[in-house]
């Protein structure tokens, strides 16, 4: 079936899809079934050219209140019309055309979410990165995965790129890029050093991949997710999006839920639903629950059943000392102990740094030790805490990325909330709930790996 | 720094990938910059006081990395 | 009187000689002491008395300084007319008829050392790694000044100047090491790579000066132009001429009585060749 710049909406996108928007079956769709259902992506008859920005397509995302969903939650439209305003300056030594890159390098452990997402919809998001292509005036496009086991398979995800050059969808060529695995790596800056043939390691900003990116030219760096809300947004309009979710956060969110529930998986849920209901939704905790983890390794704690409550959207669980993130939940058990379960984790995001920057080399693995210290050392002086809260005052906001201000606020939300354990571990010495095998997912690096 | 832009608000900004604790700069500016257990500098936020100015630019010169900028304050 | 079969020299030009060698061996020890406050730079060496940024700063102005040195030390030899140097034996190494291979590292030297301050005073306008790139051709600028010195310098031989040239190797190697033990660069091939290097060259240096700058005859081994070792055949020295060569400016000693020219009598006459000046630190 070739389809070659569909007119805008010419052919009917079929009626709008309720909850779950983006993954409707257990299967992969193929690019036929896509069609079949929701019809082109609407790009424009007349090809714009490269370093052309086609402003349409922000203003209804604008409108839509499209937020990043691969963990920073930055508003998707005002990325794109930074991208296309560099892009369409351009200027006598930049290259012509900017760059679009859908990040599926999906680094945090406890997410599954793009994995799963690549895997069944793969068109959603090169739809959305054909469109953004288009909006922004790129004139190359990558998808970037991990490679190896940690990643979707490629070998799916090329044929699908394949079969949308076939039927003449693909306006701006897509090229699947596979990153090197570490948490650090799919960081946008990362991900540009990379491209541009050096190390994943996050960059020095600015200047901003907005404005000088991958091969020197604007980028947008967009999560897949992020695209397959855009593509959806560009067929059935920013109201049809704003029906779900809440005014200041609309829409819907892919959710990992996993711990200690009993239906653990990826559920999609309008954002501001509450954490009970989507708890509910996995199946309810498989044992007497303690806390969640909100937010994954750069969020925070909340103590159940407390927070049980609280909308799942960042307006309400910042000031509760968590965050939304890449949309990961992770369930305690009152049987697990929080604070060896979070030393366990910062120890891992202290294996992850780049070891570029002194304070987080230095710092995290300090901040891991101390939090090993108050989880497994023995009874005594509260020096540790004092030096842990001190390094984790050290390390916020003193690095290239965020990973020292992630891990230190993640271990801040863990003093905080589970402080009665605290007290105990710091005057009787650690409690046997040490020793559980672990709730937090953490990776043995691959081999090779930094 | 020409005379214009000794007028507008500078504040400190460190590149912490280029920064080696080579701590010429705690050095210069201590009523700013201090340093942290590992020798790294820790900047003081907010813009440079203008009567600093002249020895804010002084460190900046001074760094062996060039890890120390001084831009224009938000 | 007759002619000594010695170096011939211009009275007018010898404070030029004079000047050369004290420039040159002045910019030796300030490059020295810029290389050598580079490491300390470079492990971090801090105390009361000596805070990062006199360390830094001090690295810069020496370096500076040396270079103004080295300038004055090539002008001087250039304003010399007794040496066969043109200008362009400054820049271009190798090309000289004056000891074309020692006074050639000199000119490598020099041309490293303007790259090196060229590329630090226009540091804000490159990225960083190309300047840091430039800036290791220290470990080559240094000790090719140091042979050149030995090489090139009249004198290699008088103690005091060979016991300040290898007090300076002495401070470098010393310093080198030190940087290397302190874990500069981090593999530990590269600092292996480099402890390895520093004792080779110390080992082939130490060789090299014991067989040739230190042993008779290496001015003409080095390539001094013979017209300056012997005078041209035939020529002999009109009395003015001789009356300059053994006056006290010249000799350093008092003058020697009327017919006692016999070179072979001349306490001078004794160290390093065939054909030698007179005085000593005139050799060729």
């Amino acid at each position: 079936m070739t389809v070659t710049g569909a007119p805008h909406a010419a052919r009917d996108p079929g009626r709008p899809p309720r909850i779950p928007r983006l993954i409707t079956g257990s299967a992969p769709v193929s690019l036929a079934e896509h069609l079949d259902r929701y019809g082109p992506p609407p790009l424009r008859a007349d090809r714009p050219a490269a370093g052309r920005a086609v402003t349409g397509l922000i203003d209804e995302i604008d409108r839509a209140g499209l937020t990043g969903r691969g963990g920073a939650g930055f508003p998707a439209a005002r990325k794109m019309r930074a991208v296309a305003d560099a892009a369409s300056r351009g200027g006598t030594f930049s290259s012509v055309g900017a760059v679009v890159i859908a990040n599926g390098a999906e680094s945090e452990p406890a997410s599954w979410k793009d994995r799963l997402l690549l895997s069944r919809a793969p068109h959603l998001v090169l739809d959305g990165v054909a469109l953004a292509a288009e909006a922004v005036g790129a004139s190359r496009a990558y998808l970037c995965v991990h490679a190896g086991p940690v990643g979707p398979a490629a070998g799916p995800l090329r044929d699908a790129i394949a079969s949308r050059d076939r039927a003449g969808l693909n306006r701006v060529p897509v090229q699947l890029a596979e990153i090197p695995g570490g948490y650090v790596t799919s960081q946008e800056t990362a991900l540009v050093g990379f491209l541009n043939g050096g190390p994943a390691r996050p960059a020095f900003v600015p200047p901003r991949p907005a404005q000088r990116g991958a091969h020197r030219r604007p980028t947008l760096v967009q999560n897949v997710e992020t695209l397959a809300h855009a593509a959806l947004i560009a067929r059935y309009g920013a109201d049809w999006f704003r029906a779900a979710g809440t005014a200041a956060f609309p829409g819907t969110a892919l959710m990992s839920v996993g711990g200690a529930v009993r239906r653990p998986g990826v559920y999609e849920a309008a954002l501001g639903t509450t954490l009970a209901s989507l708890l509910q939704r996995a199946g309810g905790p498989a044992e007497a629950p303690a806390a969640v983890l909100a937010g994954g390794y750069f969020g925070g704690w909340l103590p159940l059943p407390a927070a049980q409550h609280i909308p799942l959207s960042d307006e309400a669980l910042r000031p509760a000392g968590a965050s939304l993130g890449p949309g990961v939940l992770v369930l305690l058990p009152e049987s697990s102990c929080g604070l060896a379960e979070t030393a366990r984790a910062v120890r891992y995001l202290a294996s992850q740094s780049a070891g570029q920057c002194g304070p987080c080399s230095n710092g995290l693995p300090a901040l891991a030790e101390a939090m090993e210290w108050i989880a497994y050392g023995r009874a005594g002086a509260a020096d540790g805490l004092s030096w842990a809260q001190q390094l984790l005052r050290l390390v916020s906001g003193r690095g290239a990325c965020h990973l020292p201000d992630g891990t230190a606020s993640m271990a801040a939300s863990a003093l905080r909330v589970f402080g009665a354990d605290l007290l105990r571990h710091l005057t009787r010495g650690p409690c046997q709930r040490v020793s559980r095998a672990g709730v937090l997912p953490v990776p043995r690096p691959p081999a090779g790996a930094s | 720094m020409s005379p214009r832009r000794r007028r507008e608000p500078q504040r400190l900004q460190l590149n912490p990938i280029a920064c080696e604790a080579h701590g010429v700069c705690i050095e210069l500016l201590p009523e700013l910059i201090a340093a942290d257990p590992w020798g790294y500098p820790v900047i003081a936020p907010g813009p440079v006081p203008q009567q600093l100015l002249p020895l804010a630019q002084r460190a900046v010169n001074v760094c062996p990395t060039l890890a120390l900028l001084l831009t224009r304050a938000g | 009187m007759t002619a000594h079969p010695a170096a011939i020299v211009v009275t007018s030009s010898t404070p030029l000689w004079y000047a050369t060698r004290a420039t040159g061996l002045v910019a030796l020890v300030l490059l020295t002491i810029s290389m050598a406050l580079g490491l300390l730079s470079s492990v971090r060496y801090q105390r009361p008395g000596l805070p990062r940024f006199v360390t830094v700063g001090l690295h810069r102005n020496s370096a500076l300084l040396a270079f103004a040195f080295t300038v004055l030390h090539i002008i001087t030899t250039l304003a010399d007319s007794y040496v066969p140097v043109r200008i362009q034996d400054a820049f271009i190494p190798f090309i000289s008829a004056y000891r074309p291979l020692w006074l050639g590292l000199g000119a490598v030297s020099f041309d490293l050392m303007i790259a090196l301050i060229g590329t630090s005073l226009l540091r804000a306008r490159m990225s960083y790694r190309t300047w840091q790139a430039v800036h290791w051709a220290a470990y080559l600028c240094w000790p090719v000044a140091v042979v050149h010195g030995l090489g090139t310098g009249s004198d290699t031989r008088v103690r005091w100047v060979l016991l300040l040239t290898l007090a300076c190797v002495s401070v470098i190697a010393a310093l080198t090491g030190w940087r290397l033990a302190a874990g500069w660069p981090s593999r530990p091939v590269a600092r292996l790579a480099g402890a390895l290097a520093v004792v080779a060259a110390l080992i082939a240096g130490g060789a090299w000066l014991a067989a040739g700058p230190l042993k008779p005859g290496w001015a003409s081994r080095a390539g001094t132009p013979p017209a300056l070792l012997k005078p041209a055949a035939g020529r002999a020295l009109g009395p003015a001429a001789a009356a300059r060569l053994t006056s006290p400016i010249t000799q350093g000693r008092p003058p020697a009585p009327a017919g006692s020219g016999d070179p072979a009598r001349h306490p001078h006459a004794a160290a390093s060749g065939p054909a030698i000046a007179p005085r000593q630190g005139r050799a060729r």
